[in-house]
């Protein structure tokens, strides 16, 4: 087991680029690699040592004996656990943009809040962020019709803006409340939301499932009420109480089911 | 509004000159022309003609950079491109935005020193129809040409758009009053919609104004969906508008001939930004079961579409194209200049034919105030006041002739009609003169 610890010694307000630094690539460095390391920061490459202490202990096989801890603000620290295979990577501070963005396998824990692009085309391994999420959490890269396909990603906060666009695998779970259009154009998938949402999940959705269990303020057209179930199986996942079942969206001719918890969205019996 | 006298006092007219103000780019002007000065323009609208005639008085003349003061002073142009080169040079995360009010031929030599410098270049979609860029790149652009709608359209859709105001010309000249081709009567044969919560100048005027809900945008069209689907609506009022108007205005829209649908920056800027566009495109798609239906966006700058057009063809990307690494990278929030600014990254700003003094928010704009700015414009603006060095450009399509493309991506060369100011120089000579001079710098310092 090799565990490198990175702490932050000086801030810089341009982003850094880590995706060169993920345990697939460090597992065989020692710590003169990392000191001579230039890190990518706008236009240039700086040392690593200007912005972190370093710290290596215990030697790795493989990326899976790696765990990189990176203590302090993450805030401006791009694309951590970009494309990373397997692992640990812990993050004690909020993370900056894209971080377990395309991401394969391993687990990536943010003990603060997340920035957006969290697991943006996500296909394994699975994320943890104890604090909030920004805008398109598990989305797909502008343009393209696929999001996340696999993986796991826990939000223990609340997400931000069409979480899951265009999903077409993998679970979600939101612990806190969530913003507009979770789920569009999702085509497969799990999410669950543990708070409240603003308007239209699902919008666009051809398949897959999403479950709220706080109040829904708007839900669109699109759906259609397939009735109340008690205590429903879920893809696997017993939920307790009695839920509304939703088809839609009719718009794209889509069969995915839309979860509403019943107590709190009474207006809607 | 008072009459004005013709004007008769010029020497000459130079015809079809194409107006450098709004994405009509109306191309059937005529300058009255007298001792190098345009005194008259025909057919523009007010807009167009007041851009063109009342320049003068506040045209950026001479290069200038700021002294210990804090004042702009005159100084010659070496001096200030050798300053500007020196800060592109030397910079870490140079930003270069603006570029929708040059040619072509300018934005050409842009990216070159962008990519060599390894900067960011973005346009002015990043505040206006970036969200509509986005929203073609997920489900496709059910375009045509603003011909088509001339020749053939029934019924025209302007949605959280205002062309009465913003693009004067573009019913008169393409889409509601025009006699085309099988529209013989010209507006008498054509339906006039307009869907906004404000009952603005082009609602007037509609035979049908559909004022849904402020954000019900979304909503709205997905209920449109839905009907289009065969699915029976369960709220009465949706969007704030009521169930059965929904059904009928469905009803009418599957059965005109040929329907186009306009849209601005109230569809792209309410809350569901690029998923407005998006649904809004799908519904004319699902309307193409039915009959023949076409998707617009109204362009605002003269060339802001053309910037799209250019980058996407060159670089794969359409506006907010990041070079810091070597080679191109797109991403809405990362690489786009607001957000950039937000985050306090760039260091040094190069400004080209925009104003992000008057357009960005007040948090972009703090950030502007401490770091270089570089400007490159015809009129003194906000944006002067915010930038150090100031290289004063020509006027395209009046001074300079150029290529710009039209809100329907028709490539138009607008042609020149007097000389510049002599201490003026053209925008692709400014930004090729910095790149060859940041080359210099950054090969001396190997
Ligand atoms: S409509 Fe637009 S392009 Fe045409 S004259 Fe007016 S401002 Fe110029």
């Amino acid at each position: 087991m090799k565990t490198i610890t990175l702490t932050l010694k000086k801030f810089s307000s341009i982003a850094l680029e880590f995706e060169e630094l993920i345990p697939d690539t460090v597992y065989n460095w020692s710590k003169e690699d990392f000191e001579n390391y230039q890190v990518p920061i706008g236009n240039t490459r700086f040392p690593l040592t200007n912005y972190f202490d370093i710290e290596v202990e215990g030697d790795a096989e493989g990326p899976e004996d790696v765990k990189m801890i990176l203590d302090g603000d993450m805030s401006r620290v791009k694309y951590i656990g970009y494309r990373m295979t397997a692992g640990e990577i812990i993050v004690n501070g909020d993370a900056d943009l894209q971080a377990g963005a395309e991401m394969i396998g391993g687990s990536l824990k943010i003990n603060g809040n997340a920035e957006s692009y969290v697991g943006r085309e996500m296909r394994g391994g699975s994320i943890e962020v104890m604090g909030n999420v920004r805008e398109y959490c598990g989305t797909s890269y502008i343009g393209e019709w696929r999001g996340m396909s696999g993986g796991v990603i826990k939000v223990h906060g609340n997400a931000g803006k069409q979480l899951a666009d265009c999903m077409s695998g993998g679970e979600i779970y939101i612990g806190g409340s969530c913003d507009i259009l979770a789920g569009i154009h999702m085509t497969k998938g799990y999410i669950e939301i543990g708070g409240d949402v603003t308007r239209w999940p699902g919008g666009q959705m051809k398949n897959g499932t999403i479950v709220i269990k706080g109040k829904l303020s708007s839900l669109l057209e699109g759906f259609e009420n397939e009735g109340i179930f008690v205590d429903p199986d879920i893809e696997g996942k017993q939920l307790t109480g009695k839920y509304i079942k939703y088809k839609g969206d009719i718009g794209v001719n889509g069969k995915g089911s839309l979860w509403l918890n019943a107590e709190k969205n009474r207006n809607l019996l | 509004m008072a009459y004005e006298e013709p004007i008769t006092d010029y020497d000459h007219i130079v015809e079809n000159c194409t107006c450098a103000f709004c994405g009509s780019n109306c191309d059937d002007l005529d300058f009255l022309v007298k001792g190098n000065h345009v005194v008259g323009v025909r057919h523009a609208c007010r807009l167009g003609a007041s851009k063109i005639m009342e320049d003068e008085d506040q045209r950026l003349k001479v290069p200038m950079m700021r002294d210990e003061n804090g004042e702009l002073q005159e100084v010659d142009w070496d001096t200030a491109l050798d300053a500007a080169a020196e800060l592109i040079a030397n910079s870490v995360r140079p930003l270069f935005y603006g570029w929708s009010e040059t040619s072509i031929e300018c934005m050409k030599k842009g990216l070159k020193l962008t990519e060599y410098v390894g900067a960011v270049i973005d346009n002015q979609a990043t505040i206006c129809h970036g969200p509509t860029v986005q929203a073609v790149q997920n489900v496709g652009y059910p375009l045509m040409t603003l011909g088509e709608v001339k020749n053939r359209a029934d019924m025209v859709v302007y949605t959280g758009s205002n062309p009465m105001n913003a693009h004067p010309r573009h019913l008169a000249r393409y889409s509601v009053f025009p006699r085309g081709w099988f529209r013989q009567r010209g507006r008498f044969d054509r339906t006039l919609v307009t869907w906004d919560p404000k009952f603005s100048d082009t609602a007037k005027m509609s035979d049908i104004w559909v004022p849904f809900e402020e954000n019900g945008d979304y909503g709205f069209c997905n209920a449109i969906r839905a009907v289009l689907k065969g699915k029976e609506l369960k709220e009465d009022v949706i969007s704030g508008i009521p169930k059965q108007d929904i059904i009928d205005l469905t009803e009418s829209m599957k059965n005109v001939e040929f329907g186009a649908l306009f849209f601005g920056l109230g569809l792209t800027h309410t809350l569901s930004k690029q998923r407005n566009i998006d649904i809004a495109i799908q519904l004319v798609q699902d309307l193409n079961a039915y009959t023949k239906w076409v998707l617009l966006p109204m362009r605002g700058h003269f060339n802001v579409n053309g910037f799209n057009i250019y980058m996407a063809y060159e670089m794969g990307f359409p506006y907010g194209v990041d070079f810091c690494r070597g080679y191109p990278r797109y991403m809405i929030g990362e690489t786009t200049t607001v957000d950039l600014l937000n985050r306090k990254e760039p260091d040094v700003f190069l400004v080209i034919a925009a104003d992000p003094g008057a357009h960005f928010p007040g948090g972009a704009n703090m950030h502007l105030a401490n770091i270089p700015v570089i400007q490159i414009d015809i009129h003194w603006g906000p944006s002067t006041e915010l930038a150090d060095i100031v290289l004063p450009g020509t006027f395209i399509g009046v001074e300079t002739a150029g290529t710009s493309y039209r809100m329907d991506s028709v490539p138009i060369h607008m042609k020149s009609a007097i000389d510049p100011p002599e201490t003026c120089r053209e925008d692709e000579w400014i930004v090729n003169e910095l790149y060859e001079r940041v080359k210099k710098i950054k090969e001396e310092a190997k």
